[in-house]
C-alpha cells in the first residue's frame, strides 16, 4: 500500500510498481477528469500538480508520489470554481474539451508563481499542452482574465485587512 | 405523430425521469426512448424540458446551437433544456441519405428546419391548451421563458401545468413559425451549455465511461496494412497480473485486464505473428509514382462543361502544374474508445461516435442483432474530425466483452490511433489553365489521380468514374464555364476516412494555389484576378472583399512580411482567408490569419468564430508539417512528437468576420479548413518565389 494526499485527503492505494499515476487516478480511484492523450508526456492532457508543480501523470510512476500531495482538476477549486475555471467559462474556451483539464492545471501552476503573466510567459508555461481544436486564443484570454481576477481578489483582501487594522 | 405515441407521452409524462442508467456518471447525456410531443422534445408535468438531439457533441457547440433553435421557437431559455440523445438510430434522427451521423457540417444546417418545426408544434398545442383553459383566443397568448402568458394581461401558466391537456391535442404538420421579429436567441452569441462540465472535469467522454464490473482492453494490431493475425501465444502473457482474456479481432487482438495499464503492458509483450501481404514493401514513393503514372494517357472523365479542350488549345497562354497531398490522420485528443456489454440477447454500447447507423450495421454484422437489440449511449466526443464515423472500435469492444462475459472498455493507445489508418486520402492533381488575350481564364482541365474517398462507405456510389466526395469543391469551381474534370482511381490498402473537410481540403489547395499561378501568368494581383472572375458568384466576392479589407490588402506590408489569399466554397459555405507571414531562418512564421465566412446566417456567432479559429490552427499544422508517410507497408508516424498539432507559441493572431448575403444556412465545422493551405503557400511564393506544389510545406524545406 502506498500513501499520498489527493485533493487534500490522505489515502492509500495498491498498484503495481511503475504504474503511472494517471492510471491509478482513473482506473483505481475513478477520478476521470485527468485524461490520457499520448502516454509519453507530449500533450499535457494528463497534467496534475504534485506539491504544487505541474507534472505529466502519464509518465509519473505511482511510487514517486508516496507521501506527497497531488491535486487534480477535481480538487483545483477546493469545492468552488477556481478563478481560472470561471474565466474559462466566461471566454467559452473549450471546444471538444478533452484537453482542458490539463490546460487549466498548467495555467493554475503558472498563476501560482506569476500573478501577471505576459504572452511570452504564457507561451512558455502552456506550450506543453496541446489543443487539437485550436482554442489557444481563448486560453490566452482566459489566463489574462483570471490573473486580473486573482489580483483584484488579493487587493480586496488587503483592503479588508487594512480596514480591520484601522 | 400518431395518437398512440401521444398517449404514451401522457402516460409516461413523469415516469421517464426515473430511467436508471447503470453506472451513468453525472451530467451524461443518456437518453430514454419515451417520446413526446415529438421525437426531439419531451416536456414533463414538473416543467422539465428535454431535447433529444440528432447529432453528437464533438466540440463544435452543435448541441448549444440546436438548443438555441428549439428554445427560440418554443419560448424557453436554451440553457434550461436538458440534453439527451436517442439510444439507437431511427428515422427522425437520420440525414437525407438515410443514416444517423454527425458528419458533413450538417449539425445546424440540416437540423434547423426539423427542430424549429418540432418546437413550433409543441408551442402551438401548449398555447391551444391554455387558450381552452382560460377561454382566451390563442393569438392573444405567447410562450415565454417556459410559460404561456397573456400578451396584454396577467395570465401565466408553466408549460408543465399544460402538458396533460396539450398532449391530447393533435399536432400540426405545418405549425406557425415565429416571425423574424421574435427571433431574439439565434443570431446572438450564447454561452455553450457543455462548457461548465468541461472545465471542472465532470464531462463524460468515451474514455470516462464507468460501468460496474467493467474490464479494460488494449489492442495489438497488425503494423502492416492488410495483414491478418497468423497466430499468437497466450502463454506469453500468462504471468502478467490482472489479464483476463486475449481476444482475436480483425487484424489483431484485444488484451483484456482489470486496468488499462495492465492490459496495455500485456498487449505490448504478447508474442504475436501476422500474415505476409502483398503490401509488405509498399512505400509512399511507390504510391506517389502510381498516382503520377495514373495521369499518363487518357484519364477517365468525370465531367465536361462548355468547350474546355478547344479553348485550352486556342488560349493565348497556358499554365500547367502538378500538385500532391499526403495521407493525413486525425489525432483526436481522445483516442478511439468504446465500452461494450455483449449479452446473450442484446448489446449495450457506450461510445463517442459520429456514426450511429454505422455502429448499428456493425452490431448486425458482428453479433447478428437487429437495431432493437442494441442500446447505444452517446458520450461527449474528445474530437471527431471524421475519424469516429467508423465501427472497428465497437467491433473490438463487443468481441472482447463477449469473450470476457463482462463489460469491457477498449481504448487505443496514441500509437494505435496514428498507425492504424482511416486516413485522409493521398491525391495527385494535374491542373491546366488557359488565359485569353485579356488575361481572363478561358478554360481549365483538372485531372485527379488517387483513391476514391467514398470507397469506405457502402452508400456512396461511383458515377462517371468518381464519387461525390472526391470531387468536392471542384465540380462547382467558380472560375470558368469551360471546364473538364477527370479522375483515375488508385486502390490502396489503407482504410480511408472523412477528415475535416476531406476532399475540399485537397481540392481547395490544388485549385486556389493554381489560381495564383494563373494570376501570375496574367500579370495580375491575386485578389484583383479572383474578383474579375466572381461576377456571377456574389458570395465568393463578398468574402473576398471582406478579407481584403480586413487584411488591408491594398496597403504595403512591413519589410519582410508576405501575404497570400484563397477562397473556397464547401459544405454550403464560402470562406476567404488571408495569411500574413514572415520568414525566420528559412522557415515561415505565420503571424496573422484573417477569415471571412458566409455561412448563410450565424446561429451562434461565438461558435462560428471558435470554429474558424480552430480551423486555422488545424489547417496550418496540416499544411506546415503533417503527413503519414508509408514504408514497408507501415505508417511512419507514431505520436505527437512526429505528428504534432500546433502549439500555443506557434498560434497566429486570428481575426474572424461573418458575412451574410442572404444565402441558405451553410456548414461551419469544416469550411474553414480548405482555404488555409493555399493561402499559406501563396504567401510563401511571395516570400520565396517558389511554388509549394506538394504538402506539407516542411518537406520542401528539408
Amino acid at each position: 500500500m502506498l500513501e499520498f494526499t489527493l485533493n487534500r485527503r490522505t489515502l492509500s492505494v495498491a498498484a503495481d510498481p511503475g504504474t503511472p499515476l494517471l492510471w491509478v487516478l482513473r482506473d483505481t480511484l475513478k477520478l476521470y477528469g485527468t485524461k490520457y492523450g499520448c502516454g509519453r508526456a507530449l500533450c499535457g492532457a494528463c497534467t496534475v500538480h504534485v506539491d504544487g508543480a505541474p507534472v505529466r501523470a502519464c509518465v509519473l510512476p505511482i511510487e514517486s508520489v508516496a507521501g506527497r500531495s497531488v491535486t487534480t482538476i477535481e480538487g483545483i477549486g477546493n469545492g468552488e470554481l477556481h478563478p481560472l475555471q470561471a474565466a474559462w467559462i466566461d471566454a467559452d474556451v473549450p471546444q471538444c474539451g478533452y484537453c482542458q483539464s490539463g490546460q487549466i492545471m498548467s495555467a493554475a501552476a503558472l498563476l501560482a508563481t506569476n500573478a501577471n503573466p505576459g504572452d511570452a510567459d504564457i507561451d512558455t508555461a502552456m506550450r506543453g499542452n496541446l489543443c487539437r481544436c485550436g482554442t489557444y486564443d481563448r486560453i490566452r484570454r482566459a489566463i489574462k482574465d483570471a490573473s486580473v481576477r486573482l489580483r483584484d481578489d488579493a487587493a480586496a483582501a488587503l483592503d479588508e485587512t487594512g480596514e480591520t487594522g484601522a | 405523430m400518431s395518437s398512440l405515441n401521444r398517449r404514451q407521452f401522457m402516460q409516461t409524462g413523469g415516469a421517464v425521469a426515473l430511467t436508471v442508467v447503470i453506472g451513468a456518471p453525472p451530467r451524461a447525456a443518456y437518453a430514454d426512448d419515451a417520446a413526446g410531443p415529438n421525437a426531439y422534445l419531451r416536456i414533463e408535468a414538473d416543467g422539465r424540458i428535454t431535447a433529444i438531439l440528432p447529432t453528437s457533441e464533438m466540440g463544435q457547440g452543435t448541441h448549444t446551437g440546436q438548443l438555441m433553435i428549439l428554445g427560440e421557437e418554443l419560448g424557453v431559455d436554451p440553457a434550461a433544456i436538458r440534453v439527451e440523445m436517442p439510444l439507437r438510430p431511427s428515422d427522425p434522427y437520420r440525414l437525407s441519405f438515410g443514416q444517423m451521423r454527425s458528419v458533413g457540417s450538417f449539425g445546424i444546417r440540416s437540423w434547423y428546419e426539423p427542430l424549429r418545426k418540432a418546437a413550433a408544434q409543441a408551442r402551438t398545442v401548449l398555447l391551444a391548451a391554455a387558450s381552452e383553459r382560460w377561454g382566451i383566443p390563442a393569438n392573444e397568448l405567447t410562450a415565454l421563458d417556459g410559460h404561456v402568458v397573456q400578451k396584454n394581461g396577467d395570465r401565466r401558466l408553466g408549460f408543465g401545468e399544460l402538458v396533460e391537456a396539450a398532449a391530447a391535442l393533435p399536432l400540426s404538420d405545418d405549425p406557425p413559425l415565429r416571425p423574424d421579429s421574435e427571433r431574439h436567441i439565434t443570431g446572438h452569441p450564447v454561452p455553450r451549455v457543455d462548457t461548465p462540465a468541461k472545465v471542472d472535469g465532470t464531462a463524460v467522454f468515451g474514455t470516462d465511461v464507468d460501468v460496474p464490473g467493467m474490464l479494460h482492453g488494449a489492442v495489438r494490431m497488425s503494423p502492416v496494412f492488410g495483414a491478418e493475425v497468423a497466430g499468437f501465444d497466450e502463454d506469453s502473457v500468462a504471468g502478467f497480473p490482472g489479464v483476463a482474456a486475449v481476444v482475436p479481432v480483425p487484424n489483431g487482438v484485444v488484451v483484456v485486464a482489470d486496468t488499462w495499464w495492465r492490459a496495455k503492458r500485456a498487449a505490448d509483450a504478447l508474442d504475436i505473428r501476422f500474415t505476409d501481404t502483398a503490401n509488405d514493401s509498399l512505400s509512399s514513393v511507390e504510391l506517389s509514382k502510381a498516382m503520377l503514372d495514373g495521369l499518363a494517357g487518357e484519364v477517365p472523365p468525370v465531367m465536361r462543361r462548355g468547350e474546355a479542350a478547344a479553348r485550352l488549345r486556342d488560349s493565348a497562354k497556358t499554365v500547367e502544374a502538378t500538385y500532391e497531398v499526403p495521407f493525413l490522420t486525425h489525432v483526436c485528443m481522445e483516442p478511439l474508445v468504446c465500452t461494450a456489454h455483449t449479452r446473450e440477447d442484446d448489446v449495450e454500447l457506450w461510445m463517442p461516435t459520429q456514426g450511429h447507423d454505422i455502429v448499428r450495421m456493425t452490431v448486425e454484422r458482428v453479433l447478428g442483432f437487429a437495431n432493437e437489440r442494441m442500446t447505444l449511449h452517446t458520450t461527449y466526443l474528445g474530437g471527431g474530425f471524421g475519424r469516429k464515423t467508423h465501427g472497428e472500435i465497437a467491433e473490438q469492444a463487443m468481441l472482447a466483452s463477449r469473450a470476457a462475459g463482462r463489460p469491457v472498455k477498449v481504448m487505443w493507445a496514441r500509437e494505435d490511433d496514428v498507425q492504424q489508418g482511416y486516413y485522409r486520402p493521398i491525391m495527385t492533381a494535374r491542373l491546366r489553365g488557359g488565359l485569353d488575350a485579356d488575361g481572363r481564364i478561358a478554360a481549365m482541365h483538372i485531372q485527379l489521380s488517387g483513391p476514391q474517398m467514398g470507397q469506405t462507405f457502402e452508400h456512396v456510389t461511383v458515377r462517371n468514374n468518381t464519387d461525390f466526395f472526391s470531387v468536392a469543391s471542384l465540380v462547382d469551381q467558380p472560375y470558368t464555364e469551360h471546364f473538364a474534370l477527370d479522375h483515375r482511381h488508385l486502390d490502396v490498402p489503407m482504410p480511408l476516412s472523412p477528415w475535416r473537410a476531406v476532399s475540399s481540403s485537397q481540392n481547395g489547395y490544388f485549385l486556389e494555389a493554381f489560381l495564383d499561378e494563373l494570376a501570375e501568368a496574367a500579370g495580375q494581383d491575386p485578389v484583383e484576378f479572383r474578383r474579375a472572375h466572381y461576377a456571377s458568384h456574389p458570395r465568393h466576392l463578398a468574402v473576398l472583399d471582406r478579407v481584403a479589407a480586413m487584411s488591408k490588402w491594398e496597403q504595403p506590408l512591413p519589410e519582410g512580411h508576405h501575404r497570400g489569399v484563397a477562397v473556397v466554397a464547401s459544405y454550403g459555405s464560402v470562406v476567404a482567408q488571408a495569411v500574413t507571414l514572415r520568414m525566420e531562418g528559412g522557415k515561415p512564421v505565420v503571424q496573422q490569419v484573417h477569415v471571412a465566412i458566409d455561412c448563410g446566417r450565424a446561429i451562434n456567432p461565438d461558435s462560428v468564430e471558435a470554429q474558424m479559429q480552430g480551423s486555422v490552427i488545424e489547417g496550418l499544422a496540416a499544411a506546415l508539417r503533417h503527413e503519414v508517410p508509408i514504408a514497408d507497408g507501415r505508417a511512419q508516424r507514431r505520436n505527437f512528437d512526429d505528428y504534432a498539432p500546433l502549439r500555443i507559441d506557434e498560434a497566429p493572431a486570428i481575426a474572424v468576420e461573418v458575412v451574410e448575403t442572404g444565402a441558405p444556412l451553410g456548414g461551419v465545422g469544416e469550411p474553414g479548413i480548405p482555404p488555409l493551405a493555399p493561402a499559406l503557400v501563396n504567401a510563401l511564393f511571395s516570400a520565396t518565389g517558389k511554388r509549394v506544389r506538394r504538402l506539407p510545406v516542411a518537406e520542401q524545406q528539408s
